[in-house]
């Protein structure tokens, strides 16, 4: 084995910030790309039966393929295929392989593939061109079986070795969902932008993750550690000792910096001089509600309820709903529960559309789709009425952009209350409806929205995006991706002005909310609530205590005289590192 | 039982994958065990993939080793099947 000699920095960019250091872990990285790992003596014959499950899925499908062309009439078809069912029954890949696996322990791809490798070379020795060219069949059938094989691969990210650096092409959010702390020490991936589903997972457990990172030679990952800085979005192949002791000392301060802010649950979400402030949950699921109270949330601020349809797959009944909301508000005790309707579309449940959009996110997404589809909503609301009967809700409508479309979702709102009382049941009646501001052309009118609701909710992530044109995904348009743009703040104000000037409440749910630096200049323009996912709260209730309102309002009116992103980013910096200097994780 | 016999490819392409197929499955419906020797190599001939890796054009001449209680009828039928052509003489 080459050892590497030199370190090897490679940046990305920084999807959920934090440190891990790791032996790195190959989670099927491309198509092309065979896991290998071990295989424990007691699951060897777990493992010998799943490739007898893949071995025997593909001669099904060899086996209706045949039927199909028997069907067309393709009789030489039907004789080539039974030359691919005579050859799965080979030893080399039934007997041989299966003793190949209890003798070696490894995973089925990985023996798989090292016969097949094998095979293919004695074959590539035989001097004759057209018997050189049979190896083609032979090919057809390996990728079938080691496809079936990956399909059934039991390879979790759930079992994986503890404090691995997981290297992905890209994660399906369910992959990120079955990851677990203890377990994954980091993401590397290729592709996947900042508002991925499986960026927001990560993010929501606290994972490092870094995309956008190219790794065109794999063979330079090898056994040895592996240095992931989300802060900077930068991993470090083959660190030096002087690296890794830098790191480790610099991930001890930062967990133990993390400790001590959790244990802080209890305090006020005050600042220095005593302004209160709303602090709320961002959740996803249900299961989170136990670290709202450990955390001393106000409440929670954004319940984004398309997260129990895209595990579904489907749009749940009113009562399976109704059962789910029920229970947060039950298990919230009094404490404010936000339910967002649906935001499908975008990039978020596209089995819910029948085609295929040129451009989701100018598409049918959220508030358009739902008025497209009134018995989605009207499901949903009547869903969430009844549950308000038992604890405080608010309904949030996502992506407004029209007046319009708030006024019609209010019609929505009256027949579900009509279609409740028809039917004798339990509901609120007078529950406070919000708009999400997340659409410039709502930011712009929000005067107009203002008066005909009772609360309003800053969603950044879209607003920053769809502000300055920029979709953060794009790996080569992401730096222009940038929260702190002077338009983006300027809006943020306009927004609060007018909620202030209406009486109405408003509260920032984006990203921009769980970023401490943002903290008081947030506060500074007035916002009365700060909503983020339940890791970030000690990290912002430390900022909100660190700070004070006089002197944020006199660094919201300095920064909203200011040009550029970059100056407003590192103004609101270094206010953050003189009022909060301990926080490695931010100031870097 | 044991026999051995030589066979010969006779059919244009040689013991390509489809006659390999042939093979293996006619001799996978017999407990003896039969062994193919040419171009020095010899091979398990119930295994299509090594049969395709003894490169047996048209014409070359295999060596055949049958071992087993149905090793008689077993090489009657392997013998029709080669004569046979593989069924590509009927094309």
């Amino acid at each position: 084995m080459s050892v590497l000699e030199k370190e090897i920095r490679i940046q990305g960019t920084a999807i959920c910030s934090g440190i891990a250091i790791g032996k790195p872990f190959l989670f099927l990285f491309s198509e092309e790309h065979v896991p290998e790992f071990i295989v424990q003596r007691e699951e060897v014959s777990e493992e010998i039966e799943r490739y007898r499950m893949a071995l025997s899925k593909s001669k099904g499908e060899i086996k209706n393929l045949q039927k199909q062309l028997e069907l067309d009439g393709a009789h030489e078809g039907v004789l080539i295929l039974d030359t691919h069912l005579q050859i799965m029954r080979d030893d080399l890949i039934t007997g041989y392989l299966e003793n190949q696996i209890r003798s070696t322990q490894k995973n089925a791809e990985y023996v798989f593939q090292v016969i097949m490798n094998d095979y293919e070379k004695q074959f590539s020795h035989l001097s004759d061109q057209v018997f050189r060219e049979r190896i083609k069949d032979v090919q057809d059938i390996s990728k079938r079986i080691m496809k079936n094989l990956k399909k059934s691969a039991t390879i979790s990210l759930a079992d994986i070795p503890v404090n691995s650096v997981v290297f992905a092409s890209d994660l399906a959010p369910s992959e990120a969902a079955e990851a677990h702390q203890s377990r994954v020490g980091a993401f590397v991936t290729e592709f996947g932008g900042e508002t991925s589903h499986a960026a927001i997972i990560a993010r929501s457990k606290g994972i490092p993750y870094v995309s956008c990172v190219d790794i065109q030679d794999l063979s330079l990952i090898k056994d040895q550690w592996v240095i992931v800085d989300g802060r900077k979005g930068e991993i470090i192949l083959n660190p030096t000792d002087k690296t890794l002791s830098t790191y480790r000392s610099l991930q001890y301060q930062l967990d133990s910096h993390l400790q001590n802010l959790k244990q802080k649950g209890a305090l006020k979400a005050e600042t220095a001089d005593g302004y209160q402030v709303r602090l709320s949950a961002n959740l996803e699921q249900v299961g989170e509600v136990e670290e709202v109270h450990r955390f001393g949330a106000d409440g929670v601020g954004l319940f984004r309820s398309e997260y129990i349809c895209l595990s579904e797959g489907k749009f749940p009944s009113e009562e399976k709903q109704y059962q789910i909301y029920y229970s947060l508000v039950k298990q919230l005790k009094g404490l404010n529960l936000t339910i967002r309707t649906f935001d499908i579309g975008g990039d978020k449940g596209n089995h819910f559309f029948p085609f295929e959009e040129p451009n989701p996110f100018l598409g049918c997404r959220a508030i358009r789709y739902l008025l497209k589809h009134p018995e989605v909503l009207q499901t949903q609301l009547r869903a969430i009425l009844r549950a308000a009967a038992h604890g405080p809700i608010r309904l949030l409508l996502p992506m407004v952009s029209e007046i319009f479309e708030l006024l019609e979702a209010k019609f929505h709102l009256e027949e579900a209350k009509q279609q409740l009382k028809g039917k004798g049941l339990a509901y609120c009646e007078d529950i406070q409806v919000g708009c999400m501001i997340e659409v410039p052309s709502a930011a712009i009118t929000c005067d107009e929205l203002a008066k005909h609701c009772d609360f309003l909710s800053i969603g950044t992530n879209d607003l920053i995006q769809y502000s300055l044109a920029v979709d953060r995904g794009n790996q080569g348009m992401s730096y222009l991706y940038n929260p702190a743009h002077p338009s983006v703040i300027r809006l943020i104000q306009m927004i609060v002005v007018e909620a202030n000037r209406n009486g109405i409440p408003v509260s920032v749910c984006g990203e921009l909310a769980a970023d401490p630096r943002f903290t008081a200049l947030l506060l500074g323009l007035g916002v009365h609530e700060l909503s983020c996912s339940v890791r970030f709260l000690p990290i912002v209730k430390n900022a909100i205590r660190g700070t004070r309102i006089l002197g944020a309002c006199a660094l919201a009116d300095e920064i909203l005289r200011m040009s550029t992103a970059k100056e407003i980013q590192a103004r609101i910096s270094k206010a953050y590192q003189h009022s909060v200097p301990h926080d490695l994780l931010h100031n870097i | 039982m044991k026999f051995e016999k030589i066979l010969r490819v006779n059919n244009r392409l040689g013991l390509h994958a489809r006659p390999a197929s042939q093979i293996a499955k006619l001799l996978r419906n017999f407990s003896s065990s039969v062994f193919f020797t040419c171009n020095q190599k010899r091979v398990d001939a119930k295994q299509v993939m090594n049969l395709l890796l003894l490169e047996a054009k048209k014409d070359t001449e295999v060596h055949v080793e049958i071992e087993g209680e149905d090793a008689p009828s077993l090489l009657e039928q392997l013998t029709e099947l080669f004569d046979s052509q593989f069924g590509e003489a009927l094309r």
